[in-house]
């Protein structure tokens, strides 16, 4: 019993950073239809800003929603020079299928090399500004301490927040309006390219979130060839698909999913064997049910 | 003279090569070497992007898979050279063929980041079993070369003879198979998967065997980039290389096979004008990073201004000055018995 009280905790706290990376995976996905690999190269600049910010400052909490912001700038910056500049040229040919894949794939390469040439190679530390030691019931030790309890409930809020923005408001609309018929959404006066750009806006200030909350709820340590932001951007990428990489509830509901089956391979069988469990996850889904959980078919084909 | 006799080419290109091998210092041969490596995975790519239309980002998986069975058929079996490069190509074909099989059923954005999941995970199953040696990874010894080629034939010669040797076979052969029944197939599928159904071609199938072909090239070139630095480890196939392999397909044009070369030399040549301008301004920063950044920029670059690479950009220029009534272009491609024709406007 305590053992599953585990699986869940530890299931739940990484399925929190996980749902923010494959939320503004689909957000970039809905707007551009666009898969951003380039994602993991923007959550760690903004992880490194963050540790900028937290080393001037000295104070996380300010710093947390600061880099939310420059993440969210940087991330409507790039929507607004590079990929409008590509869907404008939307070339013929073979490439055309894969050119915003290979361009984002070049921004990672840009992004990695920057970060190499301002912060150096060596790691850097953001000190957690809660104690990442498990709360205790009676003897035992949980796998749930203050820090990621913190993150669960701060993914919690931005989730509510952003399913509030979708579903009530008349940006929300907008933005849904022009991920589900561009064309005709322009027709009905929505200016769609500012649309878009405020959908990557809205999904760089969560991966930003996600960048800086798996850095300190994790190591605290980052480096620019860090592993662990690939494997999260991979992860958020598995979330996602999972969801149908159309739909937000997806996305957090894959990542719940991806969480929960990840911890329960950590825990009963072998942590070395999480990524190898998450591929085959990601196989299952894509051979049984392409168009996710959440997702229709129309939007697959897109 | 290509387009009459390809052979006769493929031959003089070898034998030019050759004669510049022996002019060359150590560090140019082992780079030269290289570059045949990148040209055989480049090659692969291009196969698979330019003509079956898919895409892989986790390439360099594939080329560890041949590393790997080369190694460990040369560690376990003492297989004899020519036998460990086809138990490379045969490996990776096969993991190819497994890849292949989900990735026929896959839009462009799902086998990207299926692909890319690989390749980011690779160094972790490759820790995962004693038997690949970890993080360490295996010694891979091809041996001297022979004693008939003299006393001043060096290792690094060695290898740059057998890596341009494979890679111009591969490249004929490639060259060879594009023109051929599959090729055009590849291509019907590539322009319109619909029509290509119409015509019989099994759109799957055909999808599958450009995977499998395209991986086992990919295990040939993972061999000998396991020749060249007679190691395989997860360091050898770092997740860059699969990156590089997609930049190179990308600056050599990814439907023009002709065009290999731009990109294998570019990929070469990066590292060593950057270390170039680190040598001057001596900084260690440029020198670690450089080249990533010149890499990354070319390829933005390119996918924003001549997406389909310089040799298809020249084509379109000639043909644009040649025919100004080239409005209406039509292409028709022969398949077994039928016809298909698409109109370009």
């Amino acid at each position: 019993m305590n053992k599953l009280l585990e699986v869940f905790l530890i299931g739940i706290s990484a399925a929190s950073i996980y749902s923010l990376m494959a939320i503004s995976m689909v957000l970039v996905w809905r707007s551009t239809r666009v898969v951003n690999f380039a994602q993991a190269g923007m959550a760690l600049l903004s992880a490194y800003i963050g540790y900028e910010l937290v080393s001037r400052t000295g104070n996380f909490w300010i710093a947390l929603p600061l880099a939310m912001i420059l993440g969210a700038a940087f991330s409507a910056f790039i929507e607004f020079f590079l990929m409008r500049t590509l869907l404008k040229h939307s070339s013929q040919g073979a490439i055309a299928a894969i050119a915003p894949i290979i361009a984002t794939l070049g921004l990672l390469g840009v992004i990695r090399a920057t970060i190499g040439f301002i912060w150096g190679h060596y790691d850097r530390q953001i000190e957690a500004p809660l104690s990442k030691v498990g709360f205790k019931i009676g003897e035992n030790t949980i796998a749930m301490s203050p820090m990621s309890l913190f993150v669960l409930l701060f993914v919690i809020g931005l989730v509510i927040i952003v399913t509030i923005v979708f579903q009530k408001t008349n940006i929300g609309l907008a933005l849904r309006a022009s991920a589900y018929a561009p064309e005709i959404a322009q027709l009905a006066g929505i200016r769609v390219s500012g649309i878009r750009t405020l959908g990557w806006a809205i999904a760089g200030a969560s991966g930003a979130a996600a960048g800086i909350l798996q850095t300190v709820n994790g190591t605290g340590a980052i480096s620019p060839e860090s592993l662990e932001f690939s494997l999260l951007l991979v992860f958020g990428f598995i979330a996602a698909v999972i969801g149908g990489l159309e739909s937000l509830p997806g996305a957090v509901l894959g990542a719940i999913i991806l969480g929960m089956v990840l911890a329960v391979v950590q825990i009963y069988i072998s942590g070395t064997l999480v990524f190898i469990v998450a591929f085959l996850l990601l196989l299952t889904v894509l051979i049984l049910r392409p168009q996710g959980f959440l997702g229709t078919k129309a939007g697959r084909r897109a | 003279m290509l387009k009459k006799h390809p052979l006769l080419t493929f031959i003089f290109f070898g034998f030019i090569l050759f004669l510049i091998s022996n002019r060359l210092d150590e560090l140019r041969v082992y780079q030269g070497a290289t570059v045949a490596v990148y040209a055989i995975g480049i090659a692969s790519l291009i196969l698979l992007i330019g003509y079956s239309g898919q895409i892989s980002l986790g390439h360099g998986a594939l080329l560890a898979i041949g590393g790997y069975a080369a190694a460990l058929s040369r560690i376990h079996y003492e297989a004899p050279i020519w036998l460990t490069f086809v138990i490379a190509v045969l490996a990776a074909a096969i993991g190819g063929a497994l890849l292949g099989l989900a990735a026929a059923r896959l839009s462009g954005p799902y086998l990207a980041g299926t692909t890319l999941a690989l390749a980011i995970g690779l160094p972790s199953i490759a820790n995962q079993f004693s038997i690949f040696g970890g993080e360490q990874g295996l010694y891979f010894d091809i041996g001297l070369p022979p004693a008939s080629l003299g006393e001043d034939f060096t290792q690094y010669k060695w290898y740059f003879w057998i890596s341009w040797s494979v890679a111009l076979i591969v490249l004929y052969w490639l060259r060879n198979v594009m023109n051929s029944r599959y090729g055009r197939s590849w291509r019907a599928v590539r322009s319109n998967d619909v029509a290509a159904e119409l015509a019989g071609i099994h759109v799957g199938r055909n999808k599958v065997l450009a995977f499998t072909i395209s991986a086992g090239l990919a295990g040939i070139a993972g061999a000998l980039l396991a020749m060249t630095v007679s190691l395989v480890s997860p360091g050898v196939y770092p997740l860059v290389l699969s990156f590089s392999l997609a930049t190179g397909a990308v600056l050599s044009g990814v439907t023009t096979l002709g065009g290999v070369m731009i990109g294998s030399v570019t990929l070469v040549a990066i590292p060593e004008i950057a270390l170039a301008i680190a040598n001057r301004y001596g900084s260690e920063t440029i020198t670690t990073n450089l080249p990533g950044l010149l890499v990354s920029a070319l390829l933005i670059l390119t996918v924003l201004f001549v997406p389909n690479g310089p040799v298809e950009q020249l084509h379109a220029k000639r043909a644009k000055k040649g025919h100004s009534s080239h409005s209406l272009i039509e292409v028709t491609v022969r398949v077994g018995s039928k016809t298909l024709s698409t109109k370009k406007k």
